[in-house]
């Protein structure tokens, strides 16, 4: 992610949480993870969504998550 | 990072990206609410508004307001949770109410995982602002029961990293004696039972200013800015005093109060639009105008709160009035009162809050009552009924015309009566505090 939600550019601690956000994003939806992967990988999400958010990465919600 | 600021980027980000990052954040949140909530779609198609009309923040009066009656219909209609919700029950971790005063139906509210961060996250805003630090111990004066208070807040100060004592249903004893056996630096409650803590403790003979506390965050009523009551707590707790206000209907808090203490309360601008209008007319006030807050929260998609009208009365002032470096605008005196709250006496408006500032000016004064009665069934009278400090040597007759002389002074020379009544026949309260009484229309 080059740019936040106002069209800046990003620095690279931004870059990590967007990309950590992602991966945590994609290891949620996965059908093969015992529940202390699945159901701790969404507590993960759930804080990682709130550092997205308040860097100004992503503005989403995650219901269909289950987040 | 050594910072005074949660959320560096945001706290301190000129105005005109703060404005863009609410019109972004606020057409999403329409959108969202539209494809999610019923009673949201039904709302806005009746009022012809789309998302793709907001092209600024002045556009936002195109939304209609929406209010509690509403929401409280459709949860009627539709029980428990109405059609105002945008995920299923399943989908949620938690449920709250509102404490369901004055015979009204309370509010019922689901949130999920990411909701309760938000949550926790927007006291983290107001916590880390006023200075608590993950080397605190904060104690929560608090009963943790369905009504949310300060559950956010103890989520927060465990994400910050405090020790965190959780108080539940300890006696009022027990709970002064433990902040100083537990050398306890922060303590959270209303500010009215903060002043029954400091009351207790003396009974007790625990010196509280002596303890290790520096830091009581106070919640839930308006006294926590009315200077003579802030000056109290501070008096008697030894102790800085910061102001937050939140509400039920966005499970957290919007406003706090900064280290620097400004006299009034920074509003969380990334995360609330906050707007003050003429609760008439709905025109919006300008700065320095007292006025209805509206409130739009950005946080809870569960349940998208967008233009909702609080009752609360409030006075906004630009963000340079604190020299602290937050562009978020302040609430001069945080939350004035409500609405509702203001009683005509004879033809003069009385606020309960502009009673309390002046009787909180008299340190003897330990608790108070506001009594509106009618006099033969034809004029309406109002008594202030106080307790004096028990172990102080007060002239009760020099005092109390003197109280009732300010009192007139300050609403257009109306007559109070003030009466003394013995020590502890007033009651005592843990949340918020009911102190005025009106008996007109009682059978």
């Amino acid at each position: 992610m080059d740019k936040d939600l106002l069209g800046n550019p990003t620095t690279g601690l931004e870059r990590d949480v967007a990309r950590l956000y992602g991966e945590l994003k994609a290891l949620s939806v996965r059908e093969d993870a015992p529940p202390c992967v699945a159901r701790n990988a969404r507590k993960a999400l759930a804080c990682l969504w709130q550092a997205a958010n308040d860097l100004d990465l992503s503005f989403e919600q995650l219901y269909d998550l289950g987040v | 990072m050594n910072t005074p600021y949660w959320n560096p980027k945001n706290e301190t980000m000129p105005r005109e990206a703060l404005d863009r990052l609410k019109l972004l954040k606020l057409k999403r949140h329409c959108e969202w609410a539209i494809e999610q909530s019923p009673f949201h779609r039904r709302k806005y198609e009746k009022a012809n508004f789309h998302p793709n009309q907001l092209t600024s923040l002045d556009d936002l009066s195109r939304i209609p307001v929406m209010t509690r009656a509403e929401w409280m219909a459709c949860q009627a209609e539709k029980p428990l949770f109405g059609d105002l919700v945008t995920a299923t029950r399943d989908q949620a971790i938690r449920y709250h109410l509102t404490s369901g005063t004055s015979g009204r139906q309370p509010l019922r509210v689901l949130d999920g995982t990411k909701d309760w961060e938000w949550i926790a996250e927007m006291w983290c805003y107001g916590f880390w602002g006023f200075g608590v630090r993950p080397t605190d111990t904060v104690f929560f004066a608090f009963s943790y029961g369905s009504f949310i208070g300060f559950w956010g807040a103890h989520y927060c100060c465990e994400k910050i990293g405090s020790l965190v004592i959780p108080s539940g249903n300890m006696t009022t004893e027990n709970r002064v004696r433990q902040i100083v056996e537990m050398d306890v630096t922060t303590v959270c409650a209303t500010p009215t039972y903060a002043l029954r803590m400091a009351q207790v403790a003396r009974e007790l003979d625990l010196d509280l200013p002596s303890s290790r506390v520096n830091k009581l965050i106070v919640s839930g009523e308006p006294a926590g800015s009315i200077p003579a009551v802030k000056r109290m707590l501070e008096q008697q707790w030894g102790a800085k005093c910061g102001d937050t206000a939140g509400m039920t209907e966005i499970g957290t808090i919007m406003i706090f109060e900064c280290s620097h203490q400004p006299g009034g309360t920074h509003i969380i601008e990334d995360n609330f639009i906050e707007e003050v209008v003429d609760p008439e007319t709905l025109e919006p006030r300008p700065y320095g105008e007292e006025g209805e807050r509206i409130v739009t929260s950005f946080g809870r998609g569960f349940i998208p709160l967008i233009r909702y009208r609080t009752g609360d009365l409030v006075m906004k002032v630009p963000h340079s009035t604190c020299a602290c470096g937050r562009t978020g605008d302040i609430y001069d005196g945080g939350i004035r009162g409500r609405c509702d709250d203001m009683k005509l006496i004879r033809g003069t408006n009385v606020y309960p809050r502009a009673v309390e500032a002046i009787v909180r000016e008299y340190g003897e004064i330990d608790e108070f009552q506001i009594v509106i009665w009618r006099k033969d069934d034809v004029q309406d009278e109002i008594t202030v009924k106080i307790e004096v400090k028990p172990d102080l040597d007060v002239d009760v007759y020099e005092l109390l015309p003197r109280m009732g002389k300010d009192l007139a002074a300050a609403h257009e020379g109306l007559r109070f009566n003030v009466e003394a009544v013995d020590h502890q026949t007033l009651p005592r309260f843990e949340l918020k505090a009911k102190r005025l009484v009106d008996e007109r229309g009682r059978a």
